[in-house]
């Protein structure tokens, strides 16, 4: 499942990337968001119309959990957790990425 | 699967995660709106939730849509198939619906009134035996009772001439129409006061049809008189059109119970039945006060009957009192009754269901297995086998939906018009409600499962390699062929044999039960009833018609055999008396009794065994007749001629004994005294012996002579005598009709899976032709094993109709449950069936071309 998905750029890309901002602890949508912006110096910048459907097909899948909670300025926000499918998921979509991402890589070099 | 259940949950909650999701991108925006000022846009959010949203919803939905779009597709490719599909499944829906949809109409709605929930009707349970109420009874109980808002008595099932025409007229206590809350067509329901004992006011509510059809629709017909068998009442209201009263049958017009004296003036039982307080048989119901429970109900009746009981010196009752719905299937004492014939029913529908299923999933079987390179494809492509057995199912479904299109189709007309015929009289709407609707597709998606889902998983279990390897002529070998085909094909052919045989010993006991003597002339007499003015005829008036009546028709030389009794041979109703026999111990005995005059013998074909017939002097004599069977119960072995009995506690000289008859049914013989007819129970009838409408008419001309106001009809005997077998009668038309019905069902079956068989083994055949096998050889070869399947399921059939049929005969007399007879008619029935379903796959097996099929790829 999803494997040929991955190559067609953002949406396989978007969901490896919220998987991984969501590494280090929950987070809502907008600090995903801020995050990813960070990360990669401005240069990714996750509108809401592709960040929400993608975080609900994470939650389709079970790979991340939802939860509200008070924001840090105390509003209620939906916070997303990684699950245990959801960092299984990760380490394998990672992988499949990077050996994707070095053969491109190699591609390139030899032509 | 997780994510099935997960999707679900959303199906579930949708609106409580969209709103959640809406609050979380309104935050979203928020905190941008926080960083670069209001400007910063977000692009549309209506569009963006709605990409959102779709995620769970449209990948399911989309590939539904193409699941079924396929489905579709392959149907139209076999239509043969779709169509016997549609065919054996919607006329099993169809019957089953139909059936539900009757069920629904008699027993399941309660009264079309106001709130009926909140109606209840009384029952009493005692140790002396249940019962409705007493008048007093339930003037007592409506007066002090605080559990209902209100209560009222309904006595139904009186015939009256209304303005020259028969009708059925209700006694209904003052409050009826107000509890039950009905907003009357024209004018008013009865006033409470308008029902005191004592204190009779001529007013009567008629019904809607009968405003319609007696009195065109009479814009002014509230305040009109009408004729009640010749006393004028005035009409004060006309029921709502949907208002059929609160008994199954027709009614026409209802008066107060109070009234009953006006009508019945020289009845003294009138009186007996408005006030005595040990009277009873008037049903009892009520509107439940707000807030009162049944159990609240129950309980304050019980002990107010008890309280009424002890006012009027009676002893203790311990009656118990049961409130109940006012569906029919509620009603305590017809659930015993009726439960199992509902069974029976239900059941017999549901296996003719399970063959159309059975049949159906035989035709999915062989269309799965032609389709195998198909799904082998698809499964080494990638597919999930879950995605496989979804699509099929979806085929399944798209059959049982079009099926139960067709079965309410079938529902929509069969029910009416059943109905019609078994009672004309009866006021139920037999039409699909949502009830019906609900049914309906509870069966089409069980059916689908049944049908649908072993052929699914069977289908898509096999290896990939193999079916793909697998060619049109090569998977035909022993080794793979599917075992599940035999099991359907057994079940079918064992369904159809219990229904046929059920309905062969059905009609054959009903051959029977036509063919007994039930000891008088059935097919050459003619009944005659007069109606007269109840009101005017009681007692002496009677008694003096009946004297003159007897003086002109009795024995006339001018008519054929011609004579008068109280009580027509299979009429409905018994009369019976105490008896005892001076000199010999035991209790007193109940009897049934009959009057006749001195030609009754001999019109209706019974003979005068020993002694002498009745004399036209007998009557006021203290003399009577006995049957054969009270002669052999009493006086077995020595005459009982000049012996005297007490009867009714008078003492009466036997003077002679006449031959037996069946009296009410056709199940047993019983003892019966016969008096010489006096006429203080009312008009006789006449018996004639001429089943021509001749001498009908010419003694309804002198009945006309001697009382002008006499209405004479008449039946033949034979009507009656089919009344009496209608029951049976019916039973076997709608055994005799399933068993049919499930034997076209299953042959359609046998053909499809014996034409399936040899089609995939015709590469086989060809081979073992060219190797020199007989014709013969290669019949059996290729139908043995489908043979051997419809052996095992007849078998099978035959032992289960056997058990079925004993219990059947406890609810239908005239039943023997091993008739060798009716089983042999079955299995000669299905060897036809199967002769005529193999006959072209056979001819098409014998003619196989070895040089063809060898070539065939």
């Amino acid at each position: 499942m999803g494997k040929q998905e991955s190559l067609e750029l953002l949406p396989g890309t978007l969901d490896l990337l919220i998987l991984r901002a969501l590494v280090r602890g929950r987070l809502h949508g907008y600090g995903i968001a801020q995050i990813l912006k960070a990360a990669s110096e401005d240069v990714l910048e996750v509108g809401e119309s592709s960040l929400y459907p993608a975080l609900q097909r994470l939650l389709l899948n079970g790979w991340v959990t939802a939860e509200w909670g008070a924001s840090d300025n105390n509003r209620r926000a939906r916070y997303y957790t990684l699950t245990a499918a959801g960092r299984k998921q990760l380490a394998a979509e990672r992988a499949e990425f990077e050996r994707m991402v070095a053969a491109i890589h190699k591609v390139l070099q030899t032509a | 699967m997780s994510k099935f259940l997960r999707r679900l949950r959303y199906w579930i909650q949708h609106r409580k995660l969209d709103a959640e999701l809406a609050e979380e991108m309104e935050f979203h925006r928020a905190m941008l709106g926080g960083e670069s000022g209001p400007g910063a846009a977000m692009g549309n959010t209506t569009l963006s939730r709605e990409d959102a949203r779709a995620v769970w919803i449209w990948p399911w939905l989309e590939s539904l849509w193409q699941d079924a779009a396929y489905a579709l597709r392959t149907m139209r490719r076999a239509p043969a198939f779709a169509l016997t599909a549609l065919l054996a499944l919607g006329s099993a829906i169809g019957l089953n619906t139909s059936l539900f949809t009757i069920f629904n109409a008699i027993a399941l709605r309660p009264w079309p009134v106001r709130d009926p929930a909140r109606v209840v009707t009384l029952h009493r349970f005692g140790r002396e035996g249940g019962g409705d109420f007493g008048i007093a009874e339930y003037r007592y109980l409506a007066q002090y009772s605080r559990s209902f808002s209100g209560l009222f008595a309904a006595r139904n099932g009186e015939r009256v001439n209304l303005q020259d025409r028969p009708r059925q007229l209700t006694y209904v206590s003052g409050s009826y129409f107000r509890v039950l809350g009905l907003e009357m067509e024209r004018g008013r329901g009865f006033l409470d006061q308008e029902d005191t004992t004592g204190a009779p006011v001529a007013v009567g509510v008629i019904s809607h049809s009968l405003w319609e059809n007696q009195f065109a629709a009479d814009p002014e017909i509230v305040g009109r008189h009408i004729l009640v068998d010749d006393i004028p009442f005035t009409v004060v209201g006309v029921t709502p059109a949907d208002f059929t009263g609160t008994n199954p049958l027709r009614n026409d017009i209802w008066i107060p119970l109070a009234a009953r004296k006006l009508l019945r003036p020289n009845d003294p039982g009138v009186d007996r039945w408005l006030t005595s307080p040990e009277d009873c048989c008037t049903p009892v119901a009520g509107r439940l006060a707000p807030g009162a429970t049944r159990a609240q109900a129950e309980a304050e009746s019980a002990i107010l009957i008890e309280q009424f009981r002890a006012h009027h010196g009676l002893n203790k009752h311990e009656s118990r009192i049961v409130a109940a719905g006012t569906a029919w299937i509620e009603t305590p004492h017809k659930k015993r009754q009726v439960v199992p014939v509902i069974l029976t029913l239900f059941l017999a529908v549901t296996l003719v269901l399970l063959l159309a299923c059975a049949n159906v999933g035989n035709l999915l079987l062989a269309r799965a297995s032609a389709r195998r390179r198909e799904i082998a494809v698809r499964l080494s492509l990638g597919g999930s086998r879950f995605r496989l057995v979804r699509q099929l199912l979806v085929e399944s479904m798209l059959l049982a939906l079009g099926a139960s299109g067709l079965g309410l189709l079938m529902a929509l007309a069969f029910p009416g018009a059943i109905l019609r015929r078994l009672t004309p009289d009866q006021a139920f709407r037999a039409v699909p409600d949502t009830n019906v609707l609900i049914y309906t597709a509870a069966i089409a998606i069980l059916s689908c499962i049944a049908f649908g889902l072993a052929p699914a998983l069977h289908g898509t279990r096999g290896r990939i390699a193999e079916g793909l390897k697998a060619e049109a002529g090569a998977q035909g070998t022993r080794r793979t062929r599917l075992p599940l085909r035999a099991v359907l094909l057994s079940v079918q052919v064992a369904i159809s044999v219990i229904l046929l045989a059920n309905a062969g010993l059905l009609v054959h006991g009903m051959q029977r039960a036509e063919e007994v003597d039930p000891g008088f002339d059935v097919r050459n007499t003619t009944v005659l009833s007069i109606d007269l003015p109840a009101s005017q005829y009681t007692g002496p008036r009677s008694m003096e018609l009946t004297r003159d009546l007897i003086a002109v028709l009795d024995g006339s030389r001018q008519l054929p055999a011609c004579g008068l009794t109280l009580n027509p041979p299979l009429s409905n109703a018994t009369y019976s008396t105490s008896f005892q026999i001076p000199g010999r111990q035991g209790p007193v005995l109940h009897i049934y009794t009959n009057e006749i005059s001195p030609g009754y013998a001999a019109a209706v074909g019974m003979r005068i065994v020993a002694g002498r017939n009745f004399v036209a002097e007998d009557s006021g004599r203290d003399v009577l007749i006995i049957n054969e069977a009270a002669a052999r119960r009493w006086w077995p072995g020595e005459s009982p001629l000049g012996k005297d009995v007490l009867a009714n506690r008078k003492m009466e000289r036997i003077v002679g004994v006449i031959s037996d008859t069946y009296a009410n049914d056709l199940s047993s013989i019983e003892a019966v005294l016969y008096f010489p007819l006096n006429g203080h129970w009312g008009a006789p009838f006449i018996v004639v012996r001429d089943r021509g409408p001749a001498s009908a008419e010419r003694i309804a001309a002198m009945v006309k002579r001697i009382e002008p106001r006499a209405q004479v009809r008449a039946e033949p005997l034979a009507a009656s005598f089919r009344r009496v077998l209608q029951p049976s009668i019916y039973a076997s038309e709608l055994a005799g009709f399933l068993g049919l019905l499930a034997l076209v069902i299953a042959s359609v079956g046998m053909f499809g899976v014996f034409a399936y068989v040899v089609g995939q083994r015709t590469r086989e055949i060809g081979v073992r032709m060219a190797l020199g096998a007989q014709p013969s050889e290669i019949v059996r070869l290729v139908l043995g094993s489908s043979v051997r399947a419809l052996v095992c399921g007849a078998a099978f059939g035959i032992a289960a109709a056997g058990g079925i049929s004993t219990m059947l005969a406890h609810a239908l007399p005239g039943i023997e449950p091993l008739d060798p007879l009716a089983y042999a008619g079955v299995v000669a029935l299905l060897s036809g069936a199967v002769a005529l379903a193999s006959a072209a796959p056979a001819s098409r097996a014998m003619r196989v071309d070895p040089v063809r099929a060898l070539r065939w790829d």
